[in-house]
C-alpha cells in the first residue's frame, strides 16, 4: 500500500517535473506586433523628403504617387491623375494598423481613392468598382530604403521608394502637372485631333481613363494605325510602344504645354517639335462611307437611330433630347416612302409597351458629294413638328449646308462628323 | 497506516499545488495593439465631434476608413475630411437642435443613436442602384457619398445637390422615427388602413404609383413598420407643403384620405407619446433644410 502510495507520488512528481514551457518566441505576439508596427511607423517618417510610388490599378494604366508621412497621422501627397493632384498638395489622414497582418490605411480620402473610388464620374472606370485600385495596404516587406504594400481588396502592389529632393522638386516645380497638360489633348472640341510633327500628320485619339492613344497617319497610300499605352514622368509622356513611320520614331513628347486660347497642345518629341489640334476634316476622307451608311438601312428596310443625339462643343446631348418626356432615340429612316427619308425623336408609348412616332421630318435623300460628305436637306414634315425645343433644334443642326463626314467605327455604327468645324457630331447605330 | 495518511496527505498537497498553477500572460498584457479602438493624433474634426456630439449626447461619429462597420464584397471610399464637418453640422442643425427645440435635451439623450459611420463615395448595388443610407437596430447609422455633399455657398454647389442633402435628412429622420416607434408603438389602427396592400415587391412600384396606393412612397408599401416612418420623415423633410399638393394631385380619393388618416395619426402619435408638436417640428425641419440648400 505504502509502495502504491509513494509510486503514484513519485510519477505525480515526475510528470510535474517534466513540465516544460518555452514559447516559441522571445516576445509575447502583442508585443512583436507594437514592434513590428513601431518599425514601420519608424520607416514611414523616415525620409524628410517623402516617399514616390508606382500603382497599376485592376483596369490598366500606371500612375505615380508622390506621399510624405509625418508622426501625427498626416500624409502629404501629389498624383499624377490629373493636372489637379499633380500641382497642389493635397493633405490627409493615415494610421497603421494590427488587422490579420499589419496594414496601412489611407483612412481619410486622398489623391490615392481617385483610382479606387466607385464612382465612375470620377475616375472613368465603371460604376461599383473604379479602376481597381487600393487604399488599405498590408504591409509585406520593409527594406532600408522601400516598402512593399499589397492592397487588400484588389491586390494592388505598392512600392514605396525613397524619394530625393530632386524628385520631389519636381512635383514642387510643377514639372509633373506641365506633362499632365498633355490630357487636354482629349477636350479638345473637335472630333479630329491632328498631331502635326515635323510637317508629318497624325490623327490622334487619347482615351485618359485608359491611359492610351491611338495614332492615324497616311503612308505609302494607305491609312496606318497604332495603339499604345502611355504614362507620364516628370519630363512628359513615355509610349510603352514607339510609333515607327518611316524614318520618323515616336516614343514620347516632352516640353509638353497646353495654349488654352488656341485649344492646342505643343509638345517636342525627341529633337523634332509639334503640336496637337483640332480639324476640321478627317486626315483621309472615305468618300464612299456616307453612301454605305445610307445604303445600308436601305437594303434592310431598317432604320439609323442615336441614344445619346447631337453632341456639341464638347457637351454631351448639347440640344437635351433626352429630356423630351418618354424619348427613346432619335431616328433617320433612310427612304421611309420613296424619295424621301424620315429624321425623328421616337417615343415609348403611353402603354410603355412600344415605340411610337409623334410627328417627324421628311428629308431628301442625302446628297452625296464628290468629297466625301452628305448633305441633308427638308421636304416637308410629318405631324406637327415643334418650332422649338430639343426637336427642332436637332432639325436644324441636320440641316446644315455643310452636311457631314462619315467614319465608320464598327459594323454597325458610325459617327457623323459636321463638316462645319468637326465639333458637333452625332453616333448612329444600327 | 499512519505513513500512508501522511504520504496521501502529501500527494493531496502536491496536486494542490500543481492545480494552483497559474500560467502568467508573457508580456505586457497593458499594450495590447487596438484594443479600445483605434487611435491617432487627434484634430479639429475630432475635437468637435467630441465637444458637439459626443459629450452632449452620447454620439461616435467614425469618419476614418473600417472596411468592418461596411459590407466586405462592396467597394466603398472614405470621406473626404473637408466634408465631415458640414454634413456633422448640417446633422446637428436641422436634425438634432430641431428635436431639442421641440422636446428638450434628456429627450435627444435618452432616444438617439449612437452611432454614426461616414463614406465619400455612394454603397453600388448589384442592379445597379446606390444606397445613400443605411441603419442597424437603432443604433448605428450608415451615411454614403459624403464627397458629394454640398450646400449652399458651397464651391461647385448646384441645385441638383439638394437630392443628396434631403436623402441624407430622410435616412436620418427614418431610422429616428424606427427608434421611436421601437420605444413606444404606434396605435394599432395604422396597421389596418392599409392592409393588404403591403408587398415584398415595393422595388418594383414607382413612388407615383405608390401614392395612388395610399402611400407616401414605394418604400412605404414594404411594411406597416416602414410605412409609419416613411410617413413621419418624408413629411418632415419635404415640408407640410409638399405633402398636401401631393395628396390633392392623387387621382383615387380613397388614396387621398388613407394618406390624410395616417398623417392624422402620425400627428397625435407624435402628440400623445412624445408630446412633440408635429407641425411645429415639420416646419423647423424644413426650414433648416431650405436654408441649406436656397
Amino acid at each position: 500500500m505504502k509502495k502504491i502510495a509513494l509510486f503514484i507520488l513519485s510519477v505525480t512528481l515526475c510528470l510535474a517535473a517534466c513540465r516544460k514551457d518555452e514559447p516559441v518566441f522571445d516576445q509575447s505576439p502583442d508585443e512583436r506586433i507594437n514592434k513590428t508596427l513601431s518599425d514601420y511607423q519608424a520607416a514611414l517618417v523616415s525620409s524628410p523628403t517623402g516617399w514616390k510610388a508606382t500603382i497599376v490599378p485592376g483596369r490598366g494604366g500606371i500612375y505615380h504617387f508622390y506621399f510624405r508621412f509625418n508622426n501625427e497621422n498626416r500624409v502629404f501627397m501629389y498624383a499624377d491623375f490629373d493636372t489637379v493632384t499633380a500641382k497642389y498638395q493635397k493633405e490627409s489622414s493615415y494610421r497603421l494598423k494590427a488587422l490579420q497582418q499589419p496594414t496601412l490605411i489611407f483612412d481619410t480620402y486622398s489623391y490615392l481613392h481617385l483610382l479606387a473610388d466607385p464612382d465612375a464620374a470620377v475616375n472613368g472606370g465603371s460604376y461599383g468598382s473604379g479602376l481597381l485600385s487600393d487604399f488599405e495596404f498590408s504591409l509585406d516587406t520593409l527594406y532600408a530604403d522601400s516598402i512593399i504594400l499589397s492592397g487588400k481588396m484588389n491586390n494592388t502592389k505598392l512600392k514605396l521608394e525613397k524619394a530625393s529632393q530632386q524628385e520631389l522638386d519636381e512635383w514642387q516645380n510643377g514639372e509633373w502637372a506641365d506633362a499632365l497638360s498633355f490630357i487636354n489633348v482629349a477636350g479638345i472640341k473637335n472630333y479630329f485631333k491632328r498631331l502635326t510633327l515635323n510637317g508629318v500628320e497624325y490623327e490622334v485619339s487619347v482615351d485618359p481613363a485608359s491611359r492610351t492613344i491611338n495614332f492615324q497617319w497616311f503612308s505609302g497610300g494607305t491609312v496606318k494605325q497604332f495603339s499604345t499605352s502611355y504614362y507620364f514622368n516628370a519630363g512628359g509622356i513615355v509610349l510603352e510602344s514607339p510609333v515607327i513611320n518611316g524614318s520618323q520614331t515616336i516614343s514620347g513628347f516632352s516640353d509638353v504645354s497646353w495654349n488654352e486660347v488656341n485649344q492646342s497642345v505643343s509638345l517636342k518629341s525627341g529633337n523634332s517639335t509639334g503640336v496637337i489640334a483640332g480639324a476640321v476634316k478627317p486626315l483621309k476622307t472615305d468618300i464612299n462611307a456616307p453612301r454605305r451608311w445610307w445604303q445600308t438601312a436601305v437594303s434592310d428596310e431598317a432604320y439609323w437611330q442615336s441614344f445619346a443625339g447631337f453632341h456639341a462643343n464638347g457637351v454631351d446631348d448639347a440640344f437635351g433630347i433626352n429630356t423630351l418626356g418618354k424619348f427613346y432615340s432619335l431616328i433617320l429612316w433612310p427612304e421611309y416612302e420613296a424619295g424621301n427619308d424620315l429624321f425623328a425623336p421616337v417615343f415609348i408609348n403611353a402603354a410603355g409597351t412600344g415605340l411610337e412616332l409623334r410627328y417627324g421630318a421628311a428629308t431628301s435623300t442625302p446628297e452625296f458629294t464628290a468629297d466625301g460628305r452628305a448633305v441633308f436637306s427638308i421636304l416637308g414634315t410629318y405631324g406637327t413638328y415643334p418650332n422649338t425645343g430639343p426637336a427642332a433644334q436637332s432639325l436644324i443642326q441636320l440641316l446644315i449646308p455643310q452636311g457631314y463626314y462619315f467614319i465608320q467605327t464598327s459594323a454597325t455604327s458610325y459617327d457623323m462628323v459636321s463638316a462645319l468645324d468637326a465639333k458637333t457630331w452625332i453616333t448612329w447605330n444600327y | 497506516m499512519k505513513s500512508l495518511q501522511t504520504l496521501l496527505i502529501a500527494f493531496l498537497f502536491v496536486a494542490g499545488m500543481l492545480s494552483c498553477r497559474k500560467d502568467d500572460i508573457s508580456g505586457n498584457a497593458d499594450d495590447i495593439p487596438g484594443l479600445g479602438g483605434d487611435t491617432w493624433v487627434k484634430g479639429l474634426i475630432d475635437d468637435w465631434i467630441f465637444s458637439n456630439l459626443t459629450v452632449p449626447y452620447n454620439v461616435a461619429v467614425k469618419y476614418k476608413w473600417d472596411q468592418s462597420e461596411m459590407e466586405f464584397n462592396k467597394i466603398i471610399v472614405p470621406p473626404d475630411e473637408d466634408k465631415v464637418l458640414p454634413v456633422l453640422s448640417a446633422v446637428k442643425q436641422v436634425w438634432i437642435d430641431n428635436y431639442v427645440a421641440e422636446t428638450n435635451e434628456l429627450f435627444m439623450k435618452k432616444y438617439c443613436p449612437k452611432f454614426f459611420v461616414l463614406a465619400g463615395s455612394a454603397s453600388w448595388n448589384m442592379d445597379g442602384t446606390i444606397t445613400l443610407g443605411q441603419a442597424e437596430g437603432g443604433r448605428k447609422i450608415l451615411l454614403y457619398q459624403l464627397n458629394d455633399f454640398r450646400v449652399k455657398g458651397m464651391d461647385g454647389y448646384q441645385p441638383e445637390d439638394s437630392f443628396n442633402v434631403k436623402q441624407m435628412f430622410h435616412t436620418i429622420e427614418h431610422e429616428f422615427a424606427h427608434i421611436l416607434h421601437q420605444n413606444v408603438m404606434y396605435p394599432q389602427e395604422f396597421k389596418q388602413i392599409s392592409v393588404g396592400n403591403y408587398t415584398s415587391n415595393w422595388n418594383n412600384v414607382s413612388d407615383e404609383a405608390a401614392n395612388e396606393l395610399g402611400f407616401i412612397s414605394a418604400y412605404a408599401m414594404s411594411f406597416p413598420d416602414e410605412d409609419f416612418v416613411e410617413m413621419a420623415s418624408m413629411m418632415l423633410v419635404e415640408g407640410r407643403d409638399w405633402f398636401n399638393t401631393m395628396v390633392n394631385s392623387i387621382a383615387d380619393e380613397d388614396a387621398q384620405s388613407k394618406l390624410r388618416q395616417k398623417e392624422a395619426m402620425v400627428v397625435n402619435y407624435f402628440k400623445d407619446v412624445w408630446n412633440i408638436n408635429f407641425y411645429s417640428l415639420q416646419t423647423r425641419t424644413r426650414a433648416s433644410i431650405t436654408a441649406l440648400v436656397k
